[in-house]
Parts: C-alpha cells; structure tokens; sequence
C-alpha cells in the first residue's frame, strides 16, 4: 500500500518542505548547489503526485475482489495524479508561451529602437539606468544610457558579466521551470517566497561570474549604483521587514563557509540531499511494483 | 559588426523606422515604399521589394500603420521615438506586474530601492574593510579593543 506514503510525500515537498528550505539562507553561499536542491524538492513533488496513481495499479489487480472496500482512496490518487499532470502541461504551454510573446515584442522594440554596433548589446537612449537581457534564441543584452552615464568602467563590465552569465547558463529555463511549477500547483500551496529565493539564488550565481571577472568590490559598486539610481517600479516587490536582494547579494560576494562546513563539503551534502530527495518518489513506486511481481 | 541576415533585417527595420521618423514632420500622410526605398533601398542597394517586405513586416508588428492611397500603401511611424522608448522602459521596469513578467527579462537589480541606499553604503563598507589587505577580522578585532 505505497498510495498514502506517496501522497503525503507530495503534500510535504509541495508545502512545508519550501516554507522551510527558504529559510536556510545559509544555502545562498552555495547557489548552484542549493538550486539543485530547489529543482530536486520540484521533481519529488510533482513524482510523488503523479506516482500516487500508478502505484494503486498493482494494488488493485491483487485485490480485485475488495477494490470496493478502497475504492475511495483509489480514485482520489487517480483524481491526483491526473489533476497534476493536467495542470502542469497547461501551465507549461500557457507560460511558455506568455514568455516568449513578451519576450519578442520586448525584442523587436529594443532592435528597433537602439544601434546594432555590437551583436547581442543594445542601448537604450533613456535616463533611467537600468540593465537585463532578453534570453532565448536570439539574445540580447540591453543597457539604458542612464546606465552607461552612471557607471565607471569596471563595474559596467560588472553588469555585463552578470548578465552574459545568465544568458550562457541559461537561467531562464531554470527559472521558466520553477514559474510553471508555481502556476500548477493550486494558489494555497504556492510560495511565493519560495519562487524569490529561487530568483535570488540565480542572481547571487550571476554575481558570481561578475566577481570573477572584476573581483567582488567593482560588483558591489555596481550593485549600490544600479540601486539608487532607478525610479522604483510599481510592480516592485520590495518588503520592508526583509533585507533586499541588494543588500543580501553585497553581503555574498565573499566566500564564507555554511554552518562551519567548507563550501565543497556542504556543496556535496547538498547534492546527496538532493539526490536522495528524488530517489523518494522512485524508489516508493519500485517497491509498489516489486511487491506485486513477487507474489 | 553585425552579419547575420537576422541581424540585418533588424538593422533594416531601424532604418526604415528613422526615415519615416525624419520625414514624418514633412510628410503627416505617409510615405510610398517607392519613396522609402528611393532613400533607405537605393543606399543599401536593395531592391524595391525588400523595402516591399520589410514595411509589410513593421505593420504586422505594429511599429508602422498604413493606410491606402489609390493602388499604393502610405506608411507612417506608428509612435515617436520617445512613445517607443518609453514603452520599452516601462515594459522593461516590470510595470506590468505577473509572475510570468517577471521571468520574460532577467535583470541586473530586480527591485531598485533608493530609499535603502544608506544601508547598502553601509554594506559596501563593511564589505570595503574587510576586502582591504591587512584588514582581516582578526586585525580588525585586535584594533577594535586596542580603541
């Protein structure tokens, strides 16, 4: 009987599991490893779910004569799995496909409106500094003149760095599949918190790429300078109880180790954790079908 | 240098665009592609139905509007560039709120917060000194008690 086990692992990874995992903020010293660790609670959670069903299948030819006497339990894994595999695949086509229409009428503006001197770079003749790219096929950095005009050298490669590391790593589609997961998953078990720790994550990774390049204080400089300068969007997510990316991302330019731990060794922890986390779902469906094919 | 046909075409487009913002103020009723590709076509040494093309393209994405002229199209920019820039800029800052938005364009500094400025100073020098060389939190710890 490996349906209940299933279903409550899906329920913990779904729920309390990142309510949880984003308070580790030690986590945020290895971004890479803690990503892993983020996609491997996302993978679990939507295999146990979609595992509740097919593990009733060996469940019920065994039993044929007393489904009756579970026949509840077994719809509802059916309901489940069905239910997530429905949401996940309209929430990936709608997404996807939102991202890329945004994404190219951001990119036919920008091609139009800025000069081709460079392939992937374009700049905006606006005051407001502001830097991103446009992921996808046909990439493009974009920089405001206001950037340009408030920013030395050193820390415009800063920000080209970041940004070139997010197009060459492709963080969108990490970040494309943590939205879908959000999207399916039904408005009361979605965080919100969890999705920015995500997002968090990914820019402390970019940073990384900048320190590399220009060393920690140009990024740091970068970081403060891009701050100030802008208007604050309306949409902005800025709490005031909770230090901001900015700061938080200025306070992990440096190495530092997690919980005493060197960063490759909590690195590795990490990544067993992770890999244990989908071997959960797995493993409790083998042993659905296991226990059926020796009897 | 840009040299990919992609590349080009959006180059192209660029130029269309600033010739129908130029002529625009002299003609408010729209230029010919014959009169576009007299200037942008001729320059390139492109043909008549290249310019065709592209100014069909720029309507289909609403860059341009054109209106009929007898057997002929008359195109005009379909905003200034300051209408356009700042639709870009506010496409841009995540006015349009959503979490999908948010993902559509990766920033350098998602959320700008000048009013935090003062504490992102102040992270900048604590993070200053402990860069600084002879400055490790020992040395630092060991002048702290010395004051």
């Amino acid at each position: 009987m490996y349906i209940l086990p299933l279903a409550l692992l899906a329920m913990a990874l779904a729920w309390p599991v990142p309510r949880l995992m984003a308070g580790f903020t030690s986590f945020r010293r290895a971004p890479r490893a803690a990503l892993v660790v983020w996609q491997a609670t996302a993978v679990a959670a939507v295999l146990a779910a979609l595992f509740t069903a097919p593990a009733a299948v060996p469940f019920i030819v065994r039993q044929q004569s007393r489904i009756t006497e579970h026949l509840g339990l077994v719809a509802l894994a059916g309901v489940v799995s069905g239910l997530v595999l429905a949401r996940l695949l309209v929430a990936g086509h709608r997404v996807g496909r939102n991202l890329r229409v945004v994404r190219k009428r951001h990119r036919e503006l920008v091609d139009v409106l800025a000069s081709h001197d460079d392939r992937h770079l374009r700049v905006l003749e606006h005051p407001t500094p502001t830097a991103y790219c446009l992921p996808g096929l046909s990439r493009r950095v974009v920089l405001s003149q206001g950037t340009l005009d408030r920013l030395p050298a050193e820390e415009l490669e800063a920000v080209l760095a970041h940004e070139r590391a997010h197009l060459a790593a492709r963080h969108d589609l990490i970040l494309e599949f943590f939205t879908v997961v959000h999207e399916a998953v039904p408005p009361f078990v979605r965080s919100e918190t969890a999705l920015r720790e995500v997002h968090l994550l990914i820019e402390v990774l970019a940073d990384r790429a900048a320190v590399r390049d220009v060393g920690p204080m140009p990024t740091a400089r970068a970081i403060v300078d891009m701050a100030g300068g802008g208007a604050s969007p309306a949409g902005s997510m800025a709490m005031g109880s909770t230090p901001s990316a900015a700061k938080v991302r200025i306070g992990l330019l440096e190495p530092a180790r997690i919980w005493g731990l060197p960063v490759p060794i909590a690195s590795a922890l990490m990544y067993v954790f992770a890999g244990l986390l989908v071997a959960m779902p797995v493993t409790l469906l083998s042993m659905a079908f296991a226990g059926f094919l020796v009897t | 240098m840009s040299t990919t046909p992609r590349n080009r075409l959006g180059e192209l487009e660029r130029a269309v665009l600033e010739h129908l913002w130029t002529e625009g103020p002299s003609h408010p009723e729209g230029l010919t592609v014959r009169e576009v590709h007299d200037v942008v076509g001729v320059q390139r040494d492109l043909a008549y139905t290249t310019l065709m093309t592209v100014l069909d393209r720029m309507a289909k994405k609403g860059l341009v509007t054109r209106e009929r002229d007898g057997r002929a199209w008359r195109y005009t920019a379909a905003a200034s560039r300051d209408e356009l820039t700042s639709e870009t800029m506010r496409h841009a800052l995540g006015e349009l709120a959503g979490t999908e938005r948010r993902s559509a364009l990766l920033h350098f500094l998602d959320e700008s917060t000048p009013e935090e400025i003062d504490e992102l100073r102040a992270a900048l020098a604590a993070l200053e000194a402990r860069q600084a060389p002879g400055s490790t939190p020992r040395g630092r710890h060991r002048r702290q008690k010395v004051t």
